[in-house]
């Protein structure tokens, strides 16, 4: 059993470096190639998990070498935009302003359930709303409203708009994020002033603190409800 | 850090490449000098109506010392269930000198050679085996 562990172990951080090594992206945003080493990854990595007589190289070097080739298919496909159609295929259109391309629904193996679906989670219930709608190489939807049914920006109703800015967590269940606070441009003796100020609690009671480049902030302690405020703008590093 | 992750993949090749060559010489080198040593020991019983001498004892003992270093190493790279055919005819060839069974003995023997015959073949890199 202990070896059945070390192994599962061992596996496990391998598994982990491998889809590390492979980037970021999640099943849904995967390429056809990608999903494909995905799967095989996953059950190759069983393999020598629960069977001691296979030595774990051959759960390992299987796993490496489709690293190897992921690797490998990645640079083709970044080089020629023929292999990258081949492995990956390209956009459909799927909506134009015509309405459904048949064709293209019967070739992606699409039912009309299928595009209501993709187009209500898009926000649109109707094809009616809709001008365009591609489907990406990974299976996605995207959609192009008609400019009737587009959400109006600010821009189009001619109102000046105040930039945002992303706020940046000082506190996080009680520790001082050391690396931000560099990033506000403060210091932990402001930073512990300001939960004085506006909570008279300790650090380790606050649940989270962040604040934006405009001042704007956002604290809240482990036992009570959170509460917005506003300091002084942040002066820019 | 682009080129981390290339040097990230040569390392991964590398030591794909290595492993590779250590297994074909690993596994070459361990069945190659047991079926050497199964050679001289049919040479030295060729003729012979015993088994109870003690070159023949020291042979057979130095074969299964040799192949218990080696089954050892071999573990990390070949399936277990796959060798111990091998550790299983090695223990009978003792077991045939304690009876002094001759002809089981010579059995044994070509056993181990067939078996590593056909490993090496088995195992070796060519069109046959990957397909």
């Amino acid at each position: 059993m202990f070896t059945i562990i070390v192994r599962s172990i061992l596996i496990y951080c391998i598994v982990l470096l491998v889809f590390r090594l492979m980037g970021k992206r999640q099943i849904g945003q995967m390429q056809p190639f990608e999903l494909v080493l995905t799967l095989i990854i996953a059950d190759l990595a069983t393999i020598p998990m629960a069977d001691i007589s296979i030595p774990v190289l051959h759960g390992i070097i299987p796993l490496l070498t489709l690293v190897i080739m992921h690797f490998v298919l990645t640079i083709f496909t970044k080089i020629s935009t023929v292999l990258s159609k081949i492995l990956s295929g390209k956009p459909v259109i799927l909506i134009n302003p015509d309405g459904i391309d048949y064709k293209a629904m019967k070739k992606l193996n699409l039912t009309i359930d299928d595009i209501f679906a993709s187009l209500r989670e898009k926000g649109f219930f109707s094809v009616g709303q809709v001008q365009y709608a591609i489907v990406e190489t990974n299976g996605k939807i995207s959609v192009l409203p008609k400019a009737e049914f587009a959400p109006s920006t600010c821009k189009d109703l001619k109102i000046k708009a105040q930039e945002s800015f992303v706020p940046i967590t000082l506190i996080s269940e009680g520790k001082i994020l050391k690396e931000n606070i560099a990033l506000a441009n403060l210091n932990e003796e402001k930073v512990t002033n300001l939960v004085k100020n506006q909570t008279n609690a300790k650090i380790q009671d606050v649940l989270v603190l962040t604040i934006e480049q405009s001042g704007a902030g956002y604290i809240q302690l482990k036992k009570d409800k959170g509460k917005t405020f506003q300091v002084q703008r942040l002066v820019k590093t | 850090m682009k080129i981390f992750h290339y040097i990230n993949f040569f390392f991964i090749f590398l030591f794909l490449v290595a492993i590779c060559i250590v297994e074909e010489v690993l596994v070459s080198s361990s069945l190659e000098s047991v079926q050497n040593q199964c050679y001289n020991i049919e040479s030295v019983i060729a003729g012979k109506d015993s088994l109870k001498e003690t070159q023949i004892v020291l042979m057979v003992d130095n074969l299964e010392y040799d192949w218990v270093e080696n089954e050892s190493k071999l573990c990390y790279l070949v399936n277990h269930i796959s060798i111990k055919e091998l550790s299983y005819e090695i223990s009978h060839l003792k077991s045939c000198i304690s009876t002094d069974n001759i002809e089981d003995f010579k059995e044994s023997l070509d056993s181990i050679r067939m078996y590593c015959h056909n490993y090496l073949h088995f195992m070796g890199a060519n069109v046959h085996n990957i397909l």
